[in-house]
């Protein structure tokens, strides 16, 4: 059994609802399918705490449609990247800040708030990246429903068509 | 403020500042010289690439992609082909694996050779930094006579590389990186025995083993902190898998650990180039990929000379990626720096800043000289002697220079 | 009488003087530097061109800082230095002016230059001037001390407080100037340090407090305090080489030329100081100072006192 297969064997023993959520895409590269909040935290807060995944490389924001994924990429001295994928529907994209756990998450996590406009609990204080300070409130370029082409970068305004604005609000 | 603020002086290091190439706010509050909180600011460059990407075709992306980084341009662009290449599981010809290898790590000595200039420069040692420079310009010229291109090489494409590596080339390469070769032992030699150049170094910018553990620092950051984590060595791709790799760590955990380690790093990629270009294979240089690429995710990671760049790419079954996703090492090492720069003095500043190589955008050298109504472009050679030819009438004679 | 002593003190080898040679002096320091780092370097009029360039520009006075200390400070700074230089023997043994103890006025007056940009520096009410300024008097307090003992170490063998005269005492017995070989190796580092120049130029270290004392200065202000230090350069040279490289023929225009060769050949190991090492921080400077110039200088103060007592 490899080490990979180890890893996700531990795992399912130790989380049940992991069973047939989480395979080994390839050599080195352990994907879990979505996870739920409560879910999410529980595996991170293990596979930190348990099993040596002490170093935290980035999270991934991803738009699927109606909710949010968040992809957090983790690996231990084995070199194996596990990564673990968090969903947030997008009418309350709620997450919790996981800088407890790792801290260089941080400037990563600031990202998701600016660019997918994902609401992460437990943050430092701190200034905000990357937008720029007069960026229009409410816009979330990463979100596939903006389009750069109706920003105004003369007046820092998303002026979309008529018909998507009430989409908008 | 209050009466114990009174002593404390804030000083913003940034947005511009003759120190940093690039754009960023380091508020730096001191007490005396010595520095008792830092916070920085960085976002200035973003430039939404990612989603640039998502509005473009995966050749298009590759070419912004490659943009990302003016000096780990090639680093970034293989780690996307590598994307490309997995996603549609087509297998890239040895030899184009192993012209990927040569031209990332002559990417490694220039991007090395830049920092030492810097870092030099930072603690006022400019006469290092000349040399330094000096030596950046002969790897420089290699690229621009390769890739047609000091900075942006366009090496890479999808299934190989775009230009065939002829006998010329290799034995450039090997002439300009024996004397390289021989000018690292000195710089090696002045960085282990300067003594002003150690006093500066030698106990800044600490980032111990725990803390670079704990701030997920990368590269030479990492290194020099006795993490032995290079993606060479722990995920071997492409041409590595075959070309011995040895690991440069030091425990000195400063910044005279990184500088020890860049110039150790340089000398192993003097190796590898040499090991490449005589174990060569010979075959095609490229393959053909689909234009659509199947749907799936991939993540790929190569070691930058900076550190590790992680790559996402995940396609829907067209011609466009769903969402790339850019990982530059210098993101990672911020955290790190931050917790550098507390408790260290003013003086240490920019060294510590500059001691993790903070990556930033380089101009290309491309002109269009606009002459009434004739617009011509000038190729390499072209532009070169444009530039003797000015100088000549200036006054000064570059081409008399021996260096 | 007085339009001579008017023609030597404006003209040569005074204040004009001065002024053209900086501009020479200020050209080689760059172009060997850059010879030495492997650069083409300036064309020979760069200096004149800067600074004539910078006299053409506007002058922009911070709204903070007080106009008139503002104004006034690169004057005094170039007038210090001006007036310091008609001590030094140029022409000849004799120097414009000399009496029994100008060789502490010099030293008053090189003490100025640093004051003026340290005054300079806090009345521009920046940041970067203010960090600035307080290195300028903290690295002042390191180097006076070396400074002062190992400048007047020779002038204790020499039994007198002129230059003019030191210099004649040492044209007479050449061979007294070899005692105070380790004073001339302090002297060299300290005047290296007085001058603010790597490894010792923390108060202007551009990486880090952009010019220190000089960011909010521009125009002809600045071309005023770039000439006072240069100048300062060459008052200091001159100094160094009256001082310890006291070889004299006697015959005025040899001596002159002997002025050239010495005073060169002193920028030249300063040079190659700053060619070859990094920048200091402002600890390690007093540190130095401190711990190996001042303990050195000290005993040759000792040594001097004892040898002028048997000579």
């Amino acid at each position: 059994m490899s080490r990979e297969e180890e890893i996700v064997k531990e795992l399912c023993d130790r989380f049940p609802f992991l069973q047939d959520r989480i395979y080994v895409q390839k050599e080195k590269r352990i994907f879990t399918k979505e996870l739920s909040k409560e879910e999410f935290e529980q595996v991170i807060a293990f596979v930190h705490d348990e099993m040596g995944f002490y170093r935290s490389h980035h999270v991934i924001g991803t738009d699927e449609g109606d909710n949010l994924g968040f992809l957090y990429i983790v690996s231990g001295s084995d070199n194996i990247l596990l990564i673990l994928r968090e969903i947030a529907p997008k009418s309350n994209p709620v997450i919790n800040s996981i800088c407890k756990l790792y801290p260089s998450i941080v400037l990563h996590e600031r990202e998701l708030v600016d660019l997918f406009g994902a609401v992460v609990e437990g943050l430092p204080e701190g200034p905000s990246y990357p937008l720029p300070d007069n960026w229009p409130k409410g816009n979330y370029p990463m979100r596939k429903e903006w389009n750069p082409k109706y920003l105004n970068k003369d007046t820092m305004t998303y002026e979309p068509p008529q018909e998507k604005e009430a989409e908008n609000e | 403020m209050s009466e114990t603020d009174k002593n404390k002086v804030v000083i913003p290091i940034g947005p511009q500042h003759p120190s940093l190439d690039e754009p960023a706010t380091f508020t730096i509050t001191l007490e005396g010289e010595k520095v008792v909180n830092a916070v920085i600011g960085v976002g200035y460059n973003h430039r939404g690439l990612e989603k640039a990407c998502e509005s473009r075709t995966y050749i298009q992306d590759l070419y912004i992609i490659e943009r990302v980084c003016g000096i780990c341009s090639h680093a970034h662009s293989t780690a996307f082909c590598m994307a490309i290449e997995e996603l549609t599981g087509v297998k890239v010809p040895m030899r184009a694996e192993y012209i990927r290898v040569i031209v990332a790590e002559l990417e490694r000595l220039h991007s090395h050779l830049l920092w030492l200039g810097t870092a030099c420069h930072e603690i006022g040692y400019d006469t290092m930094f000349m040399y330094t420079w000096r030596d950046r310009e002969k790897i420089l010229d290699l690229m621009a006579s390769y890739g047609g291109n000091r900075i942006n090489y366009g090496v890479n494409t999808f299934g190989g590389v775009r230009r065939e590596f002829d006998e010329t080339t290799s034995s450039d390469i090997i002439k300009t990186i024996d004397e390289l070769d021989e000018h690292l032992k000195r710089y090696m030699e002045i960085a282990l025995t300067e003594t002003t150049l150690v006093s500066r170094l030698k106990g800044v910018g600490m980032l111990s083993h725990e803390d670079a553990l704990n701030f997920g620092a990368v590269g030479p950051v990492a290194k020099a902190a006795g993490i032995g984590y290079d993606i060479r060595v722990a995920e071997p791709y492409g041409a590595y898998k075959e070309i011995p790799v040895k690991l440069i760590t030091d425990d000195r955990a400063d910044v005279y650990g990184r500088t020890v380690v860049r110039i150790l790093e340089m000398q192993e990629s003097v190796k590898i180039i040499r090991y490449a270009i005589k174990n060569m294979p010979g075959g095609d240089i490229a393959v053909k990929v689909p234009r659509r690429i199947p749907a799936g995710e991939i993540l790929t990671r190569v070691e930058a000379p900076r550190g590790e760049n992680i790559h996402f790419v995940r396609s829907n079954g067209t011609d466009m990626p769903d969402r790339v996703r850019v990982k530059a090492p210098t993101e990672a090492n911020w955290h790190g720096v931050q917790h550098m720069l507390k408790s260290g003095r003013l003086a240490d500043v920019p060294i510590t800043i500059a001691a993790i190589d903070p990556c930033y955008s380089c101009t290309d050298r491309a002109i269009v000289v606009n002459s009434g109504d004739n617009i011509n472009v000038m190729d390499w050679k072209q532009l070169r002697q444009y530039s003797i030819d000015w100088y000549k009438k200036e006054g000064i004679d570059i081409t008399a220079l021996k260096l | 009488m007085v339009l001579e002593m008017l023609l030597k003190v404006f003209i040569f080898p005074g204040f004009l003087f001065m002024s053209a040679y900086s501009f020479l002096v200020e050209y080689l320091d760059r172009k060997i530097y850059a010879r030495m780092q492997n650069r083409v370097g300036p064309p020979w009029y760069q200096p004149m061109a800067d600074f004539f360039k910078l006299m053409g520009k506007s002058e922009i006075i911070p709204e903070d800082a007080n106009p008139l200390m503002f104004r006034l400070l690169p004057l005094i700074a170039l007038a210090s230095v001006a007036t310091a230089f008609t001590y030094i023997p140029i022409y000849g043994l004799k120097a414009t002016s000399s009496f029994s103890g100008d060789i502490v006025i010099v030293l008053y007056f090189l003490t100025m230059v640093p004051l003026t940009s340290f005054l300079a520096g806090w009345y521009s009410r920046n940041a970067y001037a203010t960090i600035g300024a307080t290195r300028v008097l903290t690295q002042m307090f390191a180097y006076e001390v070396p400074l002062f003992m190992s400048i007047l170490a020779p002038a204790l063998i020499a039994d007198t407080w002129s230059i003019t005269e030191m210099a004649a005492y040492y044209a007479a017995h050449p061979m007294h100037a070899l005692i105070n070989i380790p004073a001339l190796v302090v002297g060299i580092i300290s005047i290296q340090c007085k001058l603010e120049r790597a490894p010792f130029d923390t108060p202007e270290a551009e990486t880090e407090i952009v010019s220190g004392v000089l960011v909010e200065y521009g125009g002809k202000l600045l071309a005023m305090f770039k000439l006072a230090v240069h100048c300062e350069l060459v008052l200091v040279i001159s100094f160094y080489s009256a001082i310890f490289l006291p070889f004299f023929t006697g015959i005025a225009w040899v001596d002159f030329i002997l002025y050239f060769v010495k005073t060169l050949l002193t920028l030249f190991i300063l040079v190659l100081m700053r060619a070859t090492m990094a920048r200091l921080e402002i600890n390690s400077t007093v540190r130095f100072c401190w711990k190996y110039l001042s303990p050195v200088a000290f005993a040759q103060l000792i040594i001097n006192i004892i040898a002028g007592g048997v000579l």
